[in-house]
C-alpha cells in the first residue's frame, strides 16, 4: 500500500482505473494505435480503485455489478461532486431557490462530462481506433451539444450561442493560457516546444469558422434595416454550417487517416518503461459502457433542462447577466475535465497534448457542435443564425488571432501563457459589466426601428 | 503528321508544351527563369500548345505564308482558342440587338482567351527589351484585363462595378486559385513534401495588409465621423492620398522584386530538361501590333459587359455585386487559374504561390489605386471605401491565407479551408439582395431620418 501511495504521489497522471493489470493511456501512443490527444488528457483526472472492499463480496454476480459500478462511479477524482446530482433533483422537486437548482445541476453535470469521455473511450477499445477517434470527435463534447439543443427546444437562442461561442474562448483562452502559464513555471529552464503543424491546422479550421461567423453579422449593417437581411442571413447561415460540416468531416479524414502523423503526439522516450510493454484492457464490458452511456447522458439531459430553465432566474437573483453565465460559467463547467488534463500534460512538458486538447475542443465546438445546432433548429422549425452579434464576434476574432500568433513560433514560455489568461480575464470583464437583457439583438434594434418608423410614419 | 509521337509527349508534359512554330523555337517557358520572368508569366504558358506548321507551309507565297504563320502563332496557339468564336458573335449579338444577358455571356467568354493572349504577348515582347523592362511590362499588364474592364466601368459611372470586380480579383486569386491549386496539389502528392520558399509569400502578404489598411481606413471614417457629408469628402482626400502611397509602394516592391532581391522571387532551377535558350516566336513589331488589336478587343468587350451587366443581372436574378465580385474574376484569371493548378499538380508551388499572391498583390496595389487616381482625373469621385461586408470578407480572406502559408509547408486541407473561404464568400453575396449602391440607401435613410427629426 505504501509503495502504491508514493507512485500515486510521483505519477499521479498515470494512474489509471482498474486492477494493477490495467496499463497507462500514454502507452497506446507507443504502439502506434491513434488516439486522440482529447482523450488521452480526461485519463489524467482517474484514480486507482480499490478492489479490497468488493472483493469481500461473495456473489460472483453481485460482485461483478460492484465492480462495474465502482469503475464507473468511483474512477475519478471528481466523483465526490456526484451527490450533487440527486441534490439537483431533490431541490427542483423541493422547489428549493432556483439559483441553487442551477448551481446544483452546473455541480453535477462537471463529473459526468469527465465520466462520458471514460466510457467513449471504453467503447472505442472495443471497436477499433478509427471508429474510437470518430466516436471521440462527435461525443467529446456531448455536454455542450445537450445543454444547447435543450436551450433550442425553450427557444434560447441567445443561451445556444453564448454557451458555444464561451466554450471555444474558454478552450482558446482560459485552458490554453492556463496551461501554458502553468508548463512556462513548471519548466521554465527547459525548451518547451511543440509540433507547430497541427496547432496551424486547428488554427486555420477556427478562422473557417470566425468567416462563417463573421459574415451574417457583417450582412445586417450592410442593408438600411435589419429586417432586410433577416431572411437571407438565414439561409447564408444554414449554407455556411452545411460548408463547415464538410469541412470538419474533411479534417476528420485528415486527422485519423491521411495525415495521421501530424496529430500523434511523439512517443515519450524515457521513463514508464514497465508500462509500455503490455496492451491495453478495456475495465468494463462493451454492452455495460454502452448502457452507463446512455444513463449518464440522460442523467446529463434532466440537469441541462434545470440548468436551461434556472439560467435567468439565477441571472436575476445574482445580479449577474446571461451573458455571463452563460459565455463564463457554463463553459469551465462542461470544459473542467479537459481543462485539468491539458495542466497536466502542460506541467509534464507535453505540450502537443495540450494543444492538442484545448485547439481540438475548440475546433470540435466551432466547426461541429454550432454548424449541428443550426442545423438542428432548421429541423425544428427555429430560426437560429450564425450572427453572434458584434461584441461576442470581436472577442472571438481576436482570441482565434491572438491564439493563432502565440502558437506561430513552435515554443513556449509562462508569458505567452499569462497574455491569453489575461485576454480572457478581460473578456470575462466584459461580459460582466454588460447589462443587456437576454435577446440583445431583437430589442435594441426592434426599439429603434419601431421609434424609427413611427417617427418616419408621423412625419 | 507524327502526331502520336506528339500526343505522346502532350500527356506526359501537357504543361511545357509551348507554341513555336519553327521546331528551334519549342522551348520550355520553365527555362526561362534564368531570365528573370515572374512566375506569374509562366503559368500562362501552361495553356499553350504547339501549333502545327505543315499546312501553312503548303502555301507559296514567302509574305502570305509568314502572315499566316504569324496568324496561326497567336490566335491558335492556346488551348482556349476554341473560345475565339465567342468574340464575333458577341459583337454581332450586340449589333443586331439580341437579348442582353446574351451579350454579357458571350463577352466574358471572348475575354477568357484574350486575357491569355495579352499575357502571352507581353512574353514575346519581352525577349525583344531584356529581362528588367519585361518584368515592368509583366507587372503592369499582368492583370490588363481587369485594369480596361474597371477603366470601362469608371467612364461608365459604375463604381461599385470597378470595386466589385477588383475586389472579386484579389479574393478569387487568395483564396479559388490558391485554395484550388494547394487542393489538387495536396492531393495528387499526397505523401510527399510540399515545400515552398516563405519568404516570397511573407512579401506579398505584408503588401496586401497594407493594402488592406488603406481600404479600412475610409471605412471606418464612416463611422467614426460627426457628418456623412463632410466624412464623404476627407475620406474622398485619404483614399487619394492612400492610392499615391499604395502605387509608391508598388513601385519599391517592384524594385524589390527585379533588383535587390531577385532571388526571393525566381523559383529553384529544374535540373532536367532542355536548357537552351528561348527564342521570341514572332516579331517585335508584329507583336506589338497584335497587341494593340488585342487590347483594341478586350476594350469592345469590356465595354459590353459593362453595359449589359445589369441586365444580365435582372434576367438571370443574381445580383450585380455577384456577377462581378465572383464571375467577372473567374473570367479574367482564368488562364492563370489553369496554370497555378498545374504546377501545383508537378509539387512546384514556389511557381503557384508566385501566380496566386502575385496576381493579387498587383490588383491590390497597383490596379486599385491607378483606378482611384484616374477617376481623380476623370473628375469622378472613387474613393477606397468598400463598404463593410466587402472590407470584412478582404480581411478574413488575407488573415486565413497568411495564417495558410506560414510554415513553409502544404496539404490538402489547407487548400479544401481556403476553397471554403471562397465558397461561403460567394454564397454570402449571392444572398445579398441590395441594390448596388449601399452608400446611396444609407443616405437617403440617413437623410428621412434627419428630416424626421427636424420635424417632430
Amino acid at each position: 500500500m505504501a509503495s502504491r501511495q508514493i507512485t500515486q504521489e510521483q505519477q499521479p497522471w498515470l494512474l489509471e482505473n482498474g486492477d494493477p493489470k490495467r496499463l497507462t493511456k500514454e502507452a497506446r501512443h507507443g504502439h502506434g494505435r491513434s488516439r486522440t490527444a482529447h482523450g488521452m488528457s480526461a485519463t489524467s483526472l482517474r484514480k486507482k480503485s480499490d478492489h479490497a472492499l468488493v472483493s469481500r463480496v461473495r456473489c460472483a454476480s453481485l460482485r461483478n455489478v460492484l465492480v462495474n459500478i465502482q469503475e464507473v462511479i468511483l474512477g475519478t477524482k471528481l466523483s465526490i461532486l456526484f451527490p450533487a446530482i440527486p441534490a439537483a433533483i431533490i431541490a427542483h422537486y423541493l422547489g428549493l431557490g432556483e439559483s441553487w437548482v442551477f448551481i446544483l445541476s452546473l455541480l453535477g453535470l462537471t463529473p459526468l462530462a469527465e465520466r462520458v469521455s471514460f466510457l467513449t473511450e471504453q467503447i472505442a477499445v472495443y471497436t477499433g481506433p478509427t471508429v474510437g477517434g470518430l466516436l471521440n470527435a462527435t461525443c467529446g463534447n456531448i455536454t455542450e451539444v445537450i445543454i444547447a439543443i435543450f436551450a433550442l427546444q425553450s427557444n434560447q437562442i441567445a443561451v445556444v450561442k453564448y454557451s458555444l461561442l464561451g466554450s471555444i474562448l474558454s478552450n482558446l483562452l482560459l485552458v490554453l493560457g492556463t496551461s501554458l502559464l502553468c508548463g512556462g513555471i513548471a519548466n521554465i529552464g527547459d525548451e518547451q516546444k511543440y509540433d507547430r503543424r497541427q496547432a496551424d491546422m486547428n488554427s486555420l479550421m477556427l478562422l473557417l469558422a470566425l468567416l462563417c461567423h463573421l459574415l451574417p453579422l457583417l450582412f445586417t449593417y450592410t442593408a438600411a434595416s435589419p429586417e432586410l437581411t433577416a431572411e437571407p442571413s438565414l439561409y447564408l447561415s444554414r449554407a455556411a454550417s452545411i460548408v463547415m460540416l464538410g469541412a470538419y468531416f474533411v479534417y476528420l479524414i485528415f486527422q485519423l487517416w491521411t495525415h495521421r502523423q501530424l496529430f500523434e503526439a511523439e512517443e515519450e522516450g524515457e521513463g514508464e518503461g514497465e508500462n509500455n510493454s503490455a496492451e491495453e484492457e478495456a475495465v468494463i464490458g462493451f454492452w455495460s459502457a454502452f448502457a452507463w452511456l446512455a444513463g449518464m447522458t440522460v442523467f446529463i439531459a434532466l440537469l441541462s433542462e434545470y440548468v436551461v430553465d434556472t439560467i435567468q432566474d439565477a441571472s436575476d437573483s445574482w445580479g449577474l447577466s446571461v451573458s455571463f453565465l452563460s459565455i463564463i460559467l457554463l463553459p469551465i463547467v462542461g470544459n473542467a475535465a479537459e481543462h485539468a488534463g491539458a495542466i497536466i500534460f502542460a506541467f509534464k512538458n507535453k505540450l502537443d497534448i495540450t494543444l492538442g486538447v484545448a485547439l481540438g475542443s475548440a475546433t470540435q465546438i466551432a466547426m461541429f457542435a454550432v454548424p449541428l445546432c443550426v442545423l438542428v433548429a432548421w429541423i425544428m422549425g427555429v430560426k437560429m443564425d450564425l450572427n453572434f452579434n458584434l461584441l461576442e464576434t470581436g472577442s472571438l476574432a481576436l482570441a482565434i488571432i491572438v491564439t493563432g500568433f502565440t502558437l506561430q513560433d513552435g515554443t513556449s514560455h509562462y508569458m505567452k501563457g499569462l497574455v491569453l489568461l489575461l485576454c480572457y480575464l478581460v473578456i470575462g470583464a466584459c461580459f460582466f459589466v454588460q447589462r443587456t437583457p437576454l435577446n440583445p439583438n431583437d430589442v435594441p434594434n426592434n426599439i429603434t426601428l419601431k421609434s424609427f418608423t413611427d417617427s418616419v410614419l408621423s412625419a | 503528321m507524327g502526331s502520336q509521337n506528339y500526343d505522346h509527349h502532350h500527356e506526359y508534359e501537357a504543361c511545357v508544351l509551348e507554341n513555336g512554330g519553327n521546331i528551334k523555337g519549342i522551348l520550355t517557358k520553365e527555362i526561362s527563369m534564368k531570365h528573370g520572368r515572374t512566375a506569374h508569366n509562366m503559368s500562362s504558358s501552361s495553356l499553350r500548345m504547339k501549333s502545327d506548321i505543315i499546312l501553312v507551309s503548303k502555301v507559296h507565297y514567302g509574305i502570305i505564308r509568314n502572315l499566316l504563320d504569324n496568324f496561326q502563332e497567336v490566335i491558335l496557339g492556346t488551348k482556349l482558342s476554341i473560345l475565339f468564336p465567342a468574340i464575333p458573335f458577341a459583337i454581332l449579338a450586340q449589333c443586331y440587338g439580341f437579348a442582353r444577358p446574351w451579350v454579357f455571356a458571350l463577352s466574358l467568354l471572348g475575354l477568357i482567351p484574350l486575357a491569355e493572349r495579352v499575357s502571352f504577348l507581353t512574353e514575346q515582347i519581352t525577349y525583344y527589351t531584356g529581362p528588367t523592362v519585361g518584368g515592368l511590362l509583366n507587372a503592369t499588364c499582368g492583370n490588363a484585363t481587369e485594369l480596361i474592364i474597371a477603366i470601362f466601368a469608371l467612364s461608365n459611372n459604375k463604381i461599385a462595378v470597378v470595386k466589385y470586380s477588383l475586389l472579386g480579383s484579389i479574393l478569387s486569386n487568395l483564396l479559388l486559385v490558391l485554395g484550388t491549386s494547394l487542393l489538387c496539389g495536396g492531393i495528387a502528392n499526397i505523401r510527399a513534401e510540399q515545400k515552398y520558399d516563405r519568404r516570397q509569400s511573407d512579401m506579398n502578404l505584408l503588401m496586401l495588409l497594407m493594402a488592406f489598411l488603406c481600404h479600412l481606413l475610409p471605412m471606418l471614417f464612416q463611422y467614426g465621423g460627426a457628418s456623412m457629408a463632410f466624412d464623404a469628402d476627407s475620406s474622398l482626400q485619404f483614399s487619394r492620398a492612400a492610392s499615391i502611397v499604395m502605387v509608391i509602394a508598388y513601385f519599391a516592391y517592384l524594385i524589390f522584386q527585379l533588383w535587390t532581391h531577385r532571388q526571393l522571387f525566381e523559383a529553384q532551377d529544374e535540373d532536367d530538361e532542355e536548357n537552351d535558350s528561348e527564342e521570341a516566336v514572332i516579331g517585335f513589331g508584329s507583336g506589338f501590333a497584335w497587341l494593340v488589336i488585342m487590347t483594341v478587343f478586350i476594350a469592345i468587350l469590356s465595354e459590353y459587359v459593362v453595359d449589359t451587366i445589369e441586365d444580365a443581372s435582372d434576367s438571370w436574378g443574381l445580383s450585380v455585386s455577384f456577377l462581378s465580385i465572383i464571375m467577372l474574376p473567374i473570367v479574367g484569371n482564368a488562364a492563370e487559374h489553369a496554370g497555378a493548378i498545374i504546377f501545383a499538380f508537378k509539387n512546384k508551388l514556389d511557381i503557384t504561390l508566385g501566380v496566386a499572391l502575385g496576381s493579387a498583390t498587383q490588383i491590390g496595389m497597383f490596379v486599385v489605386p491607378l483606378c482611384v487616381i484616374v477617376s481623380w482625373i476623370l473628375g469622378i469621385k472613387m474613393d477606397l471605401n468598400f463598404h463593410l461586408l466587402e472590407t470584412g470578407s478582404l480581411a478574413m480572406a488575407i488573415i486565413t491565407t497568411g495564417f495558410t502559408l506560414q510554415d513553409g509547408t502544404s496539404h490538402y486541407l489547407k487548400g479544401l479551408i481556403l476553397l471554403l473561404l471562397y465558397i461561403v464568400i460567394g454564397a454570402c453575396f449571392f444572398v445579398q439582395r441590395t441594390p448596388s449602391d449601399h452608400a446611396d440607401i444609407a443616405n437617403i435613410m440617413l437623410h428621412s431620418a434627419t428630416d424626421a427629426n427636424f420635424r417632430a
